[in-house]
Formats: C-alpha cells, structure tokens, sequence
C-alpha cells in the first residue's frame, strides 16, 4: 500500500470530490462514495495493496473510542 | 431383464431387486470394501472400485435411485466429474439423455449483466457441462455396476450399527429377512447428512443453519427458452430476490427461487402461491408441476474424513449450500480420490498412510468449496441494509462496465480443485484436462482412456525432446506426445501440446491429477515422483 503522496493535485481532487457530493441526500451520498469506492479499486488493481487499505481504514475507526 | 418401474411426480423410476445375503445363510467372508449408500457418491465410488477389478459391496436401504421417489436433487455436472463418468464408461448415456450446455447469462431485472461460454479456453472432449436430473445419473451408474463382475449390489440392506476393531470393520445389516453382520477391511461411508456410521462413531459435524430459504419448482412449459443458465441475481418477478433458470432431461426446468429470510417451507410451497410465482415468472403459459421443493441450507465439514477403517464421501463428510454445483460434483471426486487409493493399496501398490491422503486432499477441497459457496451465499443474501446497497451499488456499476462484473458472484460453478498443497504431488496437483486423442492403433479416443484399470495405472506422457528412461513401476503407461521419443507407442492430439513443452515428463495419476512435472528426468526421477505420488517415504 502506498503512503507516500501520490495524488498529483491533492487540492484538485478534494475539491472534485466536495463538488460531486454537493446537494445530495445522506443515502445518495453513501451510494455515490460506494461507487467511487469500487471504481478506484479497479484502477488500484492490485490485491495486495487493496487488503492492506482495508485492513489501514478499519484499524483507524477500531482505534477510536466508540 | 428390464427393471420393474415406479412411477412418482411425472418420471418413471427402476425398482431393483433385493437378493437374500449369503451371510444370512451362514457364510462368512471378509469383504475388501463395503460401501454405504447408493447415491451420487456411493455409487460412483463403488463403479471405480469394481472398474479397477477391486471387489465391492454396495449397501442401500432402499431400492430405486433418487431420494424417496423423484426428487430433483443436484442437476449440474461439471467437467471434472463428466471426465470421471467417461473413465467409468456411461458418458455417453449422460450425454444422450442430458442437456449440453455452456452459456451462461447473469442478469438483474431486465438487464443482461453479463455472459460467459465456458466453452471457450476448454480442451476436454468432454463439454463444460451437461444437466441431468440426479436420478437419471444414478440410474446409469447401477446399470453399468451390473455390468461389472466385481460389484454386488445389495438393495433393501440397512446398516444399524458398526463396531471398529484394528483391521476390519463389522457391520450389523438389517434385511427384510432378517439382520446379518458383514465384515469389511474398508468401508466407504456414502449415506448423507444422516449419517448413522457418522453418529455411531461419534464424530461431531458442527452445522451452521442459514437463514435464507429458496424454493425450487420443476416444470414442462410450451414456451421455448434457450439451452442456457440464467441466474437473476434480482428480479422484480420475485420481488427482488434472486432466480435462476435451468433447463434439463425431458424439457423439464429447474426454476429456483430465492424466498424471504425464514420464510415457512410450506407456505412458499403450497399449490397457489408457486402458480402465482411461475405465472410472475413466464407470462401466461400452460405449465405442467413435475416436482416442488423448499429448502434452507447447511454448512458442515466433519474433522477428519477418516476413521480407522471407515471413509467418508460426499454429503456424510461435508454439506455446503447449493451454488456452483459443487455438492454432487465433489461427492463424485472424493469417490474418485477415495477409490484409486484403496485400489493401489488392495493389490500391493502403496502402503495404508497414502489413505490419510484421502483426507488431506478432499478435505481441502471441502473446505475451498465451503469458502466459494459462502462468498456467493453473501452476496444473493446481504445480511444487513448496507451489505444490500453495497451489493446493489456492485450490480449498478455491472450494467455499464465490465470490471463490476468480476464481482457479481451468482455461484462459481464446479471446477475441478488441484491438489497444489497435497503430499503426494509436486507440481501444483493440477487437474489434468480429459484431451482428446488419437491412440497408437488410430482409434480416437481421450486421456481417461489410459487410464483405465485395472489397479491404479500411472501414465507419463513424454513430449519432444525427453531422452528414453526405464522405469521400474510396473503399472506405469508410458506414451510419447505427438512426436517419437526412443521406441515409445505415440498418442496424437492437438489438446497435448497444451499440456507439457519441450523435454517434459507428465506423471499423471490415476485419477488424472498431475503427479509431477519433470524435466528431462531418468528412470529415477519418474520412480521417485511415482513413489511420492503413492505417499510412499523415503526411507520406508
């Protein structure tokens, strides 16, 4: 899994990604980031590194008290 | 002498004659192998056994094929277990009678996800598969055990109790005339979920039960639908649940319905509510009911698939849920796996430890098969809102690009498992493809036919290049590939050269699995794969 930057426009993107979920409900905005989640996995393509993020993202919220 | 026949839910079925046992007029013989149970995976393993000049007894408590009558049971069968039957000589039947088929569409509502032929890429004679109600299956393999002067089948035979002692087993049988006991060196236990060996020795089989039920109608309708497996992953003609379309012998369909969590068998199988259903389903068309059935599923895995001197094949030793086909089709392999052994160890070829290789290798496959069906049993059957949207945002992404399909997991049907992890083999176990060939004398033929018994045969297949070797296993078949290697008889195929490349040896077992894969070896080498391939260690 990379952790180094890796994104050329960070700014860019974060505002795209704002921008796109701007006037949509609580449902449709799960719907949308389940979409991006699963496209960008296909662009990742490397099973590796898709397990290590899983496993990264959920170890973040089990670190946190509930 | 053609059988009597019973007839039950539009099919007619063979009733086979009861025999009183020789043991209830005093005679007493050790038996090489019983087998318990004349189902998909008893039968099989008793035709391989009799197949490789190995005598058999089959025990079954009762005296037809299917289950009660004309239940439907397992309908698919996969490459590997259609390779199995071409080797035991009633392919040819199955082929006749079933229906070939190797398209498949996956959909959701209306729209046709994706499809797949899984012709394509394959190199078998055989075809990827053919649909046949199990009945049907069974019924070929009795008529070919008849045929078999090794195999005695004993019908209306129920198996009571069984005690172990260190080199046989003794099994109480009760017959109409009475109750006998019948020992055996071996005994394959192939009597089910129900088990009563299984219990009798007391070996746990912790069940997991799943909420999801299904219900499954099978039907003759006018209208013409095309030799295909759809599955609907949803479908708003069962309310947004799953559906799948399977067409079979004598223009019946599996049609199989995906019901609510929990939903009451009875209720979702009650005359009006399935008419309503198949009339969502196919429009106004006149259908004939042949047969219905409401199921849940279990998962169960025993710990060890051997005890002492007892096997156990198919459903007695592991039960998954239905998707993929991979219920009968690994009944049949572990019969095939099981059988070979016993085989080689019954006239002298092996030592008894390659029989605990029966459980390391199947028990393997139990387990991946549990795994796979799991997976798609996870995906038909979300088990919380966000599984569901997650699962529908997957579906969503399928209709317009190809990666999303990848994901949508509607049963991965049978393939055959490679034994990569196995003690006996060395180059990852696989699954050797039935290959169509011309043999030395010209006649066309397949790889399985190499195979054949009696014994457990080893074959090398000798491709370009291999310096001649002299082999000291004298139940080896040694063939060269397409070209002269030294003075070997030469096989032909196009199918071959897919197989090994320049200088290879291809030790292939008798159950087609890769033994090893050499290099230009000597004589040495080939024994020393063979030897390992018979868990024989060195040293031993």
């Amino acid at each position: 899994m990379k952790t180094a930057p890796n994104i050329p426009d960070p700014d860019a993107f974060y505002e795209a990604l704002l921008s796109a979920s701007e006037g949509l409900s609580e449902a449709q905005r799960e719907a949308f980031l389940l979409r991006l989640l699963l496209l960008l996995a296909n662009q990742v393509g490397d099973q590796r590194a898709l397990l290590e993020a899983i496993a990264a993202a959920r170890a973040m919220i089990d670190a946190k008290p509930r | 002498m053609a059988p009597a026949l019973a007839t039950g839910g539009g099919y007619s079925l063979p009733v086979f004659p009861y025999h009183r046992p020789a043991e209830l007029a005093g005679a007493r013989r050790r038996h090489p192998v019983v087998v318990v149970g004349g189902g998909l995976a008893g039968l099989t393993a008793a035709c391989d056994l009799a197949s490789r000049d190995i005598p058999v007894v089959m025990l079954d408590e009762d005296d037809t094929v299917g289950v009660r009558g004309a239940s439907s049971r397992g309908i698919v069968y996969a490459q590997k277990t259609l390779e199995i039957f071409d080797r035991l000589g009633i392919y040819e039947r199955i082929a006749e009678k079933g229906v070939t088929w190797s398209v498949g569409r996956v959909l959701a509502d209306d729209d046709v996800l994706y499809t797949f032929d899984a012709a394509k890429g394959s190199f078998s004679k055989v075809p990827p598969f053919i649909n046949l109600q199990q009945f049907y299956v069974e019924w070929f393999l009795v008529d070919r055990l008849n045929e078999l002067p090794k195999a005695e089948l004993r019908w209306k035979n129920h198996v009571a109790a069984i005690a172990l002692a260190p080199d046989h087993a003794m099994l109480t049988v009760e017959t109409p005339d009475g109750t006998y006991e019948l020992q055996a060196d071996w005994v394959i236990d192939a009597s089910g979920l129900a088990s009563t060996i299984r219990q009798a020795l007391g070996a746990a089989m912790a069940a997991e039960l799943g909420e999801d039920r299904w219900c499954i109608s099978d039907v003759r309708f006018k209208k013409a639908l095309p030799a295909e497996r759809w599955t609907w992953a949803k479908a708003h003609f069962n309310d947004g649940r799953a559906v799948w379309q399977h067409p079979m012998a004598d223009s019946v369909w599996r049609l199989d319905y995906q019901m609510g969590a929990n939903a009451d068998p009875q209720q979702i199988a009650s005359g009006e509510v399935v008419k309503d259903r198949l009339r969502r389903h196919l429009g106004e068309t006149e259908v004939e009911i042949v047969w219905v059935g409401p199921y849940g599923y279990r998962t169960q895995l025993m710990e060890n698939f051997r005890l002492g001197r007892v096997f156990f094949i198919g459903d007695a030793a592991h039960v998954m849920n239905p998707f993929g086909a991979r219920g009968g089709n690994s009944g049949v392999q572990d019969a095939e796996n099981i059988a070979w052994k016993l085989a080689a160890v019954l006239m002298g070829a092996a030592n008894e430890n390659l029989l605990d290789t029966y459980n390391e290798e199947r028990r393997a496959a139990a387990q991946h098969n549990i795994k796979v069906t799991g997976r798609t049993i996870r995906f038909l059957a979300p088990r919380s809102p966000f599984e569901h949207r997650l699962r529908d945002a997957v579906l969503d992404l399928a209709r317009r690009y190809d990666f999303a399909r990848a994901l949508v997991d509607t049963g991965r049907l049978s393939v055959a498992y490679d034994y990569a992890a196995s003690s006996l083999t060395t180059s990852g176990g696989l699954a050797v493809p039935n290959v169509a060939i011309t043999h030395p004398d010209g006649t066309r033929g397949a790889l399985s036919d190499l195979l054949r018994g009696p014994g457990a045969p080893f074959l090398m297949l000798c491709f370009p290049g291999v310096e001649p070797f002299a082999t000291t296993n004298s139940s080896g078949r040694v063939f060269a590939c397409n070209a002269a290697v030294g003075l070997l008889p030469i096989i032909h195929g196009d199918g071959l050269a897919a197989l090994g490349g320049e200088g290879e040896v291809l030790v292939v077992r008798p159950d087609q699995h890769l033994a090893a894969r050499l290099h230009r070896p000597d004589g040495t080498a080939v024994d020393g794969a063979i030897a390992k391939a018979l868990g024989k260690v060195a040293g031993r």
